[in-house]
This record gives structure tokens, sequence and C-alpha cells, in this order.
């Protein structure tokens, strides 16, 4: 069962396209077709409008949240090629940054692990993939991996941050050697996964099981096993699990979650990893688990009701 | 503006599709139609290589010509009610005490002892079930409204349930007694649990005349139905002094209900001698029936059946016992004594009429000892996690689960605990529960309870503290350090400047306290004077995280010293602070004017070797500028140079006196 614990009306005056909450669940960010980004204060089943952004000139496609520890920071892209970095200042929020490095429609951006500092990936319709990394001072730098996916690139996710010999406590001012890795979604029907070596991006690995447009990718949350997971969605209806047993992350092995009959535009991890939410275009969101011998069962779907959110549909939770 | 646009083709425009996101305890669900975004692969347009100056959606997006695109609807959704419910507070902070106690309890205990301390774990989760179904039915009672009346009620209702299958779980599985003793314990339970005769009983009791009342002998198959043979016998005695004539009937009947051998607690009998004796006996009460001793009386006749254990006969009685599980357990009562109940038919009572109510089906999984599927069932039937995580774990201490393997290595008691502890997270104050489950789950308890705790929103100083303790006690130092960074960019950017201090220190983060150091030095080029004196003056060691805060540090010592008139000390120290590379560049400036005060001191401060030091500091500043400066006469920088120049040259001229002097006395 799931109730509705708030009803927000954003007053946005066109369609939203993305909507995230903060790291605690205080915060949901928003953004639409309206060209604005919004802030809401939602505690305590409140909704207090706490920023109206505009700084876009298109749609804004999404919105991310970095981590905390670097402030409140909110990262917004969109069809008018830009990336915009927001950040709260003396209690308003201001454009901190603007990055304007891609020909095309900005699709999708993702903040990096905060173990690797404040790095943001930005995935664009250019086929190029921006990695913006904050160096202090108000300063950016700018790595570029272009023609990352033939026309066009639609998703960016990081991959968990694994501190090599975690166990022992780094001394102070070093930082321990990450190595930094994402994944991308593109039109050439490809995951792929970039690694950095030296200072510089290369692909690592091509995951080819998509015989259309990849229109979400999401690496899953870390839970301490030496396998990496990464759930990947496509025009073609089908959703991905990819999973990679070594630590080399060599040998990548795809498992059809489920094809449904229309686009999957969305997929996205629980923050222990134990369920995964679908959104697809038959308009209703399916959420998923492994269950106890390996097969993924759903566990129950979100539709809408009328008037509003009905509830869900308590499935069978394949337990043994 | 309107924004020219273009419908994608095939895109129905009232239809709306949802868009998910997680939150750290909700999630969100918001309205949206995903064909509006980006290119799309039929059409080819929007891609990349087409510079399409922004404002000129061809091709993708439908604008706001559509009817109602503002009505685009967010909701906040979250699972899991029940963590919420004041009544219930009760079982999820007392049960924590219980299962903390049982983890903890000493495994040494074999045999009987330890298996007496489990029985006894049990009723303690049963006393805390019960002792919430009597606030919840307070609650009931009292409310006046009747949304909430009916929430409460049923929640009665679900804990009632509860501490039924809890209740039969501990018989059958926890205490798993021998035959006899299991019985007693299942005629107890049934007795307990099956209420709706009670008032029908009380009503014969208290009348003036009970055997004349209408409802006398359903009470009597009552007794008899639920074994309570003492007070069926004590009934019919009014029975039969009431009647004279069926006197001799109502002998021999009670003499085969106080011959019935029944198992006592304290029974040192085997099971061999129980059978014959029960034998023997069931054999006495079928000659009898078949004698038609008890022809004329239908009543005492169909008790006659009943004690011989015809089905038909106790079913008949089926209004009495309103449960199959009753039923159960009277035909468990009257059966030979080997049977075990999962060889009984329980579906005989149920007829074909409905079909089985989820209690039903754990309950029959239960009398089938099919602990999985019992546990199966609940996690199906019930909302929250908190019954089976708690009743497996039980289970799993009375090694009764096999440890079967669950897909990603852990087991069916960590699954469960996992699960429920993941649950108490989205909440406010009970996450702290969560953390002790977390704590007694080996194999993923750890890095749950690391993803967990880093979404606890830290509001105070004192709940961040408190985080800060579970963390540091389990020594997970990455979270340490990031709630630590997370308290100073807080304190930073309510210009709480000391208390970002600190939390950098603790966090060991160089770079943010070299920034924090900045802004102090910063205002005290301002203010003229320092803040948080007592953290800065206190650093001890942890001054050496970074460059700019061992200068911090010292910086200040100086003014101290200064203000202790220490001078030599004073300027010995301002000195290395420029010669060991301690102060930044741009500050010299800022301590060379420090040092003027001290040059013009009656005695002499600084000596030769010192004075030369600080001219060559002054020189190797002055020398960066560039040469405009140079030639501005009015420049502030420029008069202070001068004035620093005089002052030094001045010192020198005193030290070499007085050194000189000294030199030749």
């Amino acid at each position: 069962q799931v109730s509705v614990i708030n009803t927000v009306d954003t007053s946005h005056e066109d369609m939203i396209h993305d909507a995230q909450m903060d790291y605690y669940g205080t915060r949901l960010a928003t953004c639409s077709s309206d060209r604005s980004v919004k802030i809401f204060d939602v505690r305590n089943g409140g909704q207090i409008l706490i920023a109206d952004l505009r700084g876009h000139e298109g749609p804004v496609w999404q919105v991310a949240w970095a981590h905390p520890m670097y402030g409140n920071i909110l990262a917004s892209c969109s069809y008018d090629r830009k990336v915009i970095i927001w950040k709260e200042e003396n209690g308003t929020w201001e454009k901190t940054y603007e990055y304007t490095g891609h020909d095309s429609s900005v699709n999708s951006v993702c903040w990096a692990p905060h173990d690797y500092g404040l790095i943001l990936a930005c995935g664009s319709s250019d086929g190029a993939i921006s990695l913006l990394s904050y160096t202090g001072d108000g300063q950016w730098e700018v790595k570029k991996i272009t023609n990352a996916h033939t026309i066009g690139c639609n998703a960016v996710s990081w991959a968990p941050a694994v501190v090599p010999g975690s166990l022992i406590e780094q001394p102070s001012g070093q930082k321990p050697n990450y190595i930094k890795r994402f994944a991308s979604g593109g039109c050439d029907n490809l995951v792929k996964i970039w690694k950095e070596e030296e200072g510089q991006w290369k692909e690592e690995q091509k995951l080819e099981a998509h015989s259309d447009w990849v229109r979400d990718v999401a690496w899953a949350p870390s839970i301490g096993l030496p396998t990496s997971t990464i759930a990947s969605c496509s025009q073609d209806g089908r959703v991905f699990i990819w999973t990679c047993d070594d630590a080399s992350g060599n040998s990548w092995s795809p498992k059809l979650l489920h094809k449904f009959n229309d686009v999957v535009w969305h997929v996205s991890w629980s923050i222990t990893a134990n369920i995964l939410a679908v959104s697809g275009g038959d308009n209703k969101v399916t959420l998923w688990k492994e269950s106890v011998d390996g097969l993924w069962a759903c566990i129950s779907d979100v539709n809408k009701g009328q008037g509003g959110v009905s509830a869900v549909t308590e499935g069978q939770q394949n337990e043994q | 503006a309107a924004v020219p646009s273009q419908v994608v083709p095939g895109a129905d425009p009232c239809a709306r599709q949802l868009c998910f996101a997680w939150g750290p305890a909700e999630v969100l669900v918001c309205e949206t139609l995903f064909g509006r975004r980006g290119g799309s692969p039929s059409r080819g347009t929007g891609g990349p290589g087409r510079a399409s100056p922004p404002g000129a959606l061809t091709g993708c997006v439908a604008g706001s010509g559509e009817a109602g695109p503002s009505t685009s609807r967010l909701f906040v959704v979250r699972k899991d009610q029940d963590i919420y419910i004041q009544t219930l507070r009760k079982l999820f902070n007392e049960s924590h005490g219980i299962f903390i106690g049982l983890q903890r309890s000493e495994e040494e205990l074999a045999g009987k002892s330890r298996k007496a301390q489990l029985v006894q774990v049990s009723k303690n989760y049963r006393s805390v079930i019960r002792a919430c179904m009597e606030d919840m039915h307070q609650a009931a009672m009292s409310a006046r409204d009747p949304a909430l009346h009916s929430q409460y009620s049923t929640q009665v209702s679900i804990l009632s349930a509860m501490e039924l299958i809890w209740n039969l779980c501990e018989i059958l599985f926890v205490e798993a007694a021998g035959a006899g003793p299991l019985l007693l314990r299942l005629l107890d339970w049934v007795r307990l649990h099956v209420c709706d005769v009670d008032n029908m009983v009380r009503e014969v009791l208290s009348s003036e005349n009970p055997s004349k009342h209408e409802l006398f002998w359903n009470v009597v198959d009552v007794f008899v139905l639920q074994g309570r043979m003492d007070e069926a016998r004590h009934l019919l005695a009014k029975e039969a002094s009431a009647n004279p004539t069926s006197v001799n009937m109502y002998k021999i009947l009670d003499d085969l209900m106080k011959k019935m051998p029944v198992p006592s607690l304290g029974n040192t009998q085997t099971l061999t001698e129980m059978e014959l004796k029960w034998q023997h006996w069931h054999e006495e009460c079928q000659r009898y029936l078949q004698d038609g001793t008890f022809a004329s009386n239908s009543h005492m006749e169909s008790i006659c059946k009943i004690l011989l254990g015809d089905e038909d006969a106790i079913l008949e009685k089926k209004e009495l016992m309103t449960t199959w599980y009753h039923f159960l357990v009277t035909q468990l009562l009257y059966s030979h004594p080997t049977v075990k109940p999962m060889e009984l038919r329980m579906d005989l009572f149920l007829g074909g009429e409905s079909s089985p109510e989820p209690l039903d089906m754990i309950l029959m999984a239960a009398f089938e000892f099919e602990m999985h599927q019992v546990i199966k069932e609940c996690s199906i039937a019930l909302s929250n996690w908190w019954f089976v995580a708690h009743l497996t774990d039980l289970l799993d201490h009375c090694k009764l689960l096999q440890s079967h393997n669950l897909y990603f290595g852990s087991n069916m008691r960590e699954f469960l605990l996992l699960e429920y502890a993941s649950g108490l997270f989205s909440h406010h104050s009970l996450w702290q529960l969560g953390v002790d489950y977390f704590d007694h789950c080996p194999e993923y308890g750890r890095v749950y309870l690391e993803l967990h705790i880093e979404r606890i929103p830290l509001n105070t100083e004192q709940k961040a503290l408190k985080v800060l303790r579970i963390c540091e006690q389990r020594q997970m130092h990455e979270q340490v350090r990031s709630i630590c960074k997370i308290m100073a960019m807080k304190a930073l950017r309510n210009n709480r400047l000391g208390s970002a201090l600190s939390w950098s220190i603790r966090a060991k983060d160089a770079a943010f306290a070299t920034l924090i150091s900045d802004r102090f030095l910063k205002d005290y080029c301002e203010r003229g004077c320092f803040s948080d004196l007592d953290l800065i003056d206190n650093l001890g060691p942890s001054m050496l995280l970074s460059d700019r805060l061992t200068f911090l540090g010292k910086y200040r010592e100086f003014h101290r010293l200064y203000g202790e008139k220490r001078f030599s000390e004073a300027a010995k120290l301002l000195l290395m602070l420029m010669t060991a590379h301690i102060a930044p560049c741009s500050f010299w400036m800022t301590l060379l004017t420090d040092a003027l005060p001290l040059l013009e001191q009656k005695e002499v401060v600084f000596s030769a070797e010192q004075t030369y030091e600080l001219m060559r500091c002054l020189e190797d500043l002055t020398a960066g500028r560039s040469d405009k400066k140079k030639f501005q006469d009015d420049d502030i920088e420029t008069v202070k140079v001068e004035m620093l120049r005089l002052a030094l040259a001045r010192n020198l001229a005193r030290v070499i006196v007085k050194e000189g002097t000294l030199e030749g006395s």
C-alpha cells in the first residue's frame, strides 16, 4: 500500500520533464518546458516555493542535486544546449556557472560520487559528453568526449565510488586512487562504459543488446558485492540488466528484465539497489525486484487512478 | 512568449505518462509526456548536427496550445504507513528491546533451558502485541471521528490476528512439545482465541436455573468440544438432579468423561501406555453407544459420538466452534493420541463455500508445519515487515530455518530484517532502532547502514552528533568524514566560522580548513580582531591539518604574545612566519605592518640579524611589484613601504649601537 502524502502544485506553465528529491527528501526540484527550474521545501507534507530559476531558453529536461557537502547545488540541462549550475548563497538561489559547449540539446546530467569532488557529466544530442569539474574559486574545468555516441547521447550515469583499501583510514590530505567510471546510453543503440585513465576519458566497454535508441541508463548503488549492475532501457521497449562479475570490469552480460509494448523512458534504482523503477510509455511505472532465485519480478505498478494516483496493487513477492 | 510548435505525430494530448524518482523515504511521481522530449528515431529531426536556434522547437515538442498542460501534477508518495501510527510506537520500541536481548542471549544454554528461554522471548513478543492491542482498543473507543475509529478498529483486528498466528507458531515451532502437551497447549489456544461463545456461556451459567435454559445443551457441548471436561460434568450434574429419569444415563456418561485419558503436563507415562489406555477407553465408549444406552437422549448420544471422535457429530456443532481451527483441535483431542494435526482434513469445515482467507492460509501452513510457507503468506498478507522479521528471527534462533541460501547470498532471516530496518529509516526517530537491526545482519547490515545513515537529515547539531557517534562506534570513516564536511559547509553558509572550522578539522578536510582560515584572516583584516578566539587558541596539533590553518593559529599566537608584552618572542614568531613561508605572500604586508609597533618600542626588540631578515622580506615583497606602482607617490602601499624602510633603518641603527656597546663592555 502506498499513500499520497503530498500533492505539489508546481504552477509550472507547461509539461514537467523531471522532478528530483534532494539527498534528505526535504527539498524537491522540478523542471519544465516552460523553461524554468523550481525548488520547493516539502518538509512535513508542506510545499513552499523556495526558488523560481530562470536562465534557460528552452525546455529543461533534467535536474540533478549535488551532494550536500558541497552546499546546496543543483544542475539543469536543456534543449537550449546549455547546462546551468545553480547554487544557494546567503539564502538565495543563483546561477553559479553556465556551460555552453554543446551544439545541440543537452539531455542528461549526473553528478559523480562525492568522493571524486564536484564533477558533472552531461550528455548531449550532439553526440558528445562533457565533464565539468569544479576546481575552486568559482572555476570549472571542462573535459569533452566528442563522438561518444553517433547521432546523440541520451543518458549518463556514474558508477558508485569504490574506495580501495577503505578499511584503512587515509592520512589527511591524501586522495585515494579512485578508478572513475560512468555509463552512457545513446542513439547508436549502445550503452557505453567510460573510464578515466591518466586524466583522459576512454571508452572501456560497448554493451550491445538494444535494437533502438537507448533512452536511459542507471548504474546501481553498491552493496559491497564484487558485481556491478547497470540497467538500460530503450525505444525498443526492452529493459536490460547488465552485470559484471569481476572487478576489472571486462565481461558484462545482459539479462532481459522485460519487453514492454511501448518505449521505455526511464530506469532508476532505490537507495539500496534492491528495487528498480521503470517508467514506460504504457502510462505507468513498474517496480521490479530480484527474487531469491535470480529472476526479476514485478512487485507492483504505480498507476494513475481517477483524479489522482491510485493505490498500488500489491503483487506477489517471490521469496522462498 | 508563445513558442512555435508542432505536435509529435501519434501522441495523444490527453494521455499522461508518469515520471518517477526515488527519494530517501518517499518517492516522486509526476505527470508528464515523454514523447515530447528529445528527438525521435523515426523522425530524425531535433537531433544533433542541426543547430536549431533555441525557441524554434521544430518537430519535437508540443507547446502550450494543448489543453491543460499546466495541470502537470506532482505527487509525493509514501509506503509503509504503519511506522507513522503513534499507537504502534510501543510495538516497535519494545520489540526492539526484546530483539536485542535475544541476539545477545547465551547460546551456551542447551536443550531444555535454551528452549525455555526462547519460549519466554516468544511470550514477551506476544505480550507486547497484546499491550498494543489494548492501547489501540482504547484509542478506538475514545475516537470521535468515525474514520479514525474505523482505522483503529482495523488495527485491533490485525494485531489480534498477529497474536493468534504468533501464539500458534510458538506452540507448534518454538515450544514444539510432544503430542500430549502439544494438545493441551492447542486447547488453551483455542479457548483463548475463540470467544464468540463466551457470552452465551456466561448467560447460561448465571441464570437461575441453568439446566432449564434453552441454550443449556449448547454450553455443555461447547465445554466438551473444548475439552473442558470438569465444567461439562458439573453442568450435567445439574441436569441429572433435575431429571431423575436420566440418572443412569448420566452416570455412565459422566464416568466416561471422567475416565477419558488426557495428557497432563507432569505425565510420566510413555506414549505406548497412553495409547493402550486410550484404546481401552475408546472401545468402552463404543460399546455404550452401540448398546443404545443413550438412545433416548439425543444430546447425550451426540456427546458420546463426539467423545468417539465422530467427524459428522463434531461437524454438526459447527456454529459452536465458529472456526475451522477450533474444529481441527477438537478433532485432534478426540483422535488417536498419535495423530498429528497435518493428518487431519482442514477443509471439511469450510466446505466449498468460500475460498480461504489469508489468515486461514497462514494457520493451515502452520498446522502443516510448513514454516517457510507461513513466512511467505504472512509477508504477503501483512502490510509491514515487523511481524515476519521478528518471528523469522526467533525461528532462526530455534535453529528451525534451513540455511536456505537466497540468491544474493544472504538468508531469509537477514532478508526480512533488512527490509524491516530499511523501513524504519524513513521515520524521523525510529531510525535509531533500525541501526541495531542492521548491526545484527552479518552480510549486508553494514553496507545498508552506510547507505541509509547518509540520508538522515542533519537538522540540528545535536542530531548530527548523534549520527556521528553511531558512525564512529562502527568505524564508518567515510560516513564520518562526509557528515563533518556537510556540517562544515552548513556552518560556513550561515557564517558560523568557528563551527565550520571545528567541523572541517573533525573531517580532516584540509582544503576546507584552508578556505575557512582564509575567511578568518579576511575578517581580521577587515575588522581588526579575531572571532572564535577560544577555538583558534586551542587548536593544538590539528593546526597542522593545513598550512593556512597553521598560519592562522600561529598568527593568533603572535597577537597573544604581543598582548602579553612578550615582545621578543612575538618578534621571533613574526619573523619565522615569513622566513619559514608559513605565511602566504598576500599576508606579508600585513605582517610587516604588524612589525612596526615592535620596531618602535623603547627597548630594541629585533636583533641586527632579525632586522636584516625583515629588510630582505620587504625587498622580496616589493621586488615583485610592477614598475608602474613605484611611480605613484600617493599610493598608500608606497607610503607604508617607506615607513617600514625608515623604521627598519632606525632599528638597525639602534641595534648596532646596542650590540656594539654590549660587545665592548
